[in-house]
């Protein structure tokens, strides 16, 4: 359904995807696990055409994002919903107003039938009856919660999740790890989920990917991947300071000093 | 010597980057003002803050400096008793150049770098991602109605604070320098012609477009977090202000050697 071929993209001479390949299928919840600043944020703003690569192609259902128009390349983001980091709620909008963005603003529907929408779409997530407060009233597990409520609230196909669980407690990033499994059951959604709490990709992943220097290094499911042999996804998934990840950042600085 | 010649390079480059980037968010915003749907309730909320929330800083900029400038005028005209022609004095000078370029310097300061400060914010917190995840383009939603509110206001904020300067000046001539009410007015009101008004008029219409999408630009291409729009902010108010006196200058020019 959503295939990477060989993309690749740079930053300030920086090589941050490097010829990365990878393909989700429909209906899967695909994790890709990696280092802070490794690149799976700026992949996953490939997928929604945020960004686009300097080579290579992210092709979903058969058409290359890359190469769509606006109009085009819209109408395929209705398709997708995307939870960001920090939730990115609009500060300005209530609660109601930025679950409903979607629906006010590209649908004829009236305004009761959004707010039953609104209201629907804010139950799934357990937030019922919160339209009026205004993002600034809400604790960080709720506005990742709101944020989800609006990416679902266009019924879509796929949804884009980076790092849902980063900077909550242990419970809450719980709770939205069910809720991330709920709506993969419940809406039959195929889900893309970025994220470095390993306790979360176990529990939420169908597969899980491995990227490290702007490649996926290994794919399995969550089994495959606690029991992988490689040297640096053991170093990851085990949390080890030691281990070929950071001897590669130790020689890099050596390097990058004594030049 | 070589890195002198690259560090002017680099100058080059980033202003034509800049340039370039300004004009095309220009053309751009030209563009979607066309394109419905057109949100009135939006730039109604841009123009109570650019405009309305204005008033009490233009009111008493342009009265202290009708007050100035009757008293500096009164300093020369009364060495060769030509005291009533303070009035005419003030009028020209603030219709044609002071209201113009003083509102647009002092909505430079205020909105100018509050729009850049909330745009920026937004860009780091990626609501501006999310806006174009939602299939939302972001001149549209953030740009278009802040110019069209700019557009229109500032001109209409220069005619009163036209009015407002020309009062300072009458209490000045009246109360201290001894005119008459009937005096003042007509000395204040018979040398003035349409063209000063209108001049003045087009000038305000030039910064509107300048404060609006240099503070826009500046806020939408915010990096590296609350420095970075801290950075925006100061550089879109000093950016305005230098644009506001060059192209006014320019323009001054223009109309003298047209007339």
């Amino acid at each position: 359904m959503i295939e990477a071929i060989q993309v690749t993209k740079t930053f300030n001479g920086r090589r941050v995807l490097n010829r990365l390949s990878l393909r989700i299928s429909k209906g899967e919840t695909l994790v890709i696990i990696g280092r802070s600043g490794c690149g799976k944020s700026v992949f996953l703003k490939h997928m929604i055409g945020l960004m686009r690569p300097d080579e290579g192609q992210i092709v979903v259902d058969g058409v290359n994002v890359a190469g769509l128009s606006i109009k085009e390349i819209n109408r395929l983001r209705m398709r997708f919903g995307m939870l960001f980091q920090a939730a990115a709620l609009f500060d300005s909008m209530t609660v109601g107003e930025n679950v409903g963005f979607n629906l006010i603003e590209h649908t004829d529907l009236s305004e009761g039938a959004i707010h039953d929408r609104v209201e629907e779409a804010l139950e799934l997530v357990g937030l019922k009856g919160i339209q009026d407060l205004k993002p600034s009233e809400l604790s960080g597990g709720m506005k990742k919660r709101v944020a989800l409520a609006r990416a679902i609230c266009m019924r879509p196909e796929i949804l884009l999740y980076d790092e849902p669980t980063t900077g909550l407690d242990p419970i809450m990033a719980d709770a939205i790890n069910d809720l991330i499994i709920e709506m993969h059951d419940k809406l039959k959604v195929t889900s893309v989920v970025v994220t470095h709490d390993m306790v979360s990709a176990y529990k939420i992943a169908t597969r899980i990917a491995m990227m490290y220097q702007g490649q996926i290094i290994q794919v399995g499911t969550p089994d495959q991947i606690r029991h992988s042999q490689d040297p640096v996804v053991r170093q990851f998934i085990t949390g080890s300071a030691a281990g070929p990840i950071t001897d590669v950042n130790f020689k890099s600085l050596k390097g990058g000093s004594s030049e | 010597m070589r890195l002198f010649i690259e560090k002017l390079g680099q100058s080059a480059v980033g202003f034509v980057e800049f340039s370039g980037g300004a004009f095309c968010l220009f053309f751009q915003t030209l563009f979607w003002i066309a394109v419905p749907p057109f949100r009135p309730k939006q730039i109604y909320e841009q123009m109570v803050r650019i405009g309305v929330d204005s008033l009490p800083i233009a009111t008493l900029t342009s009265f202290f400096i009708g007050i100035v400038l009757a008293f500096q005028s009164a300093y020369q005209m009364q060495k060769v008793n030509a005291e009533m022609y303070i009035p005419s004095l003030v009028s020209i000078s603030m219709t044609r150049e002071i209201g113009p370029v003083l509102t647009a310097l002092v909505v430079a300061g205020r909105v100018g770098a509050s729009i850049a400060a909330e745009l920026g914010s937004m860009k780091v917190t990626e609501q501006i991602d999310a806006l174009e995840t939602l299939a939302a383009n972001p001149v549209k939603y953030l740009v278009t109605p802040r110019f069209i509110a700019l557009f229109t206001m500032l001109p209409l904020l220069t005619i009163y604070a036209d009015f407002v300067g020309i009062m300072g000046g009458y209490l000045v001539s009246v109360y201290k320098l001894g005119l008459t009410h009937a005096m003042y007015f007509k000395m204040s009101f018979d040398p003035l012609v349409l063209k000063d008004i209108f001049t003045g008029l087009f000038k305000s219409l030039v910064f509107a477009c300048v404060i609006c999408i240099i503070s826009c630009f500046e806020g939408m291409r915010v990096e590296g977090g609350a420095e970075g729009v801290g950075k925006a902010t100061t550089q879109a108010v000093v950016l305005s202000f230098i644009l506001i006196i060059v192209s006014d200058a320019i323009f001054t020019m223009i109309f003298y050697f047209i007339s």
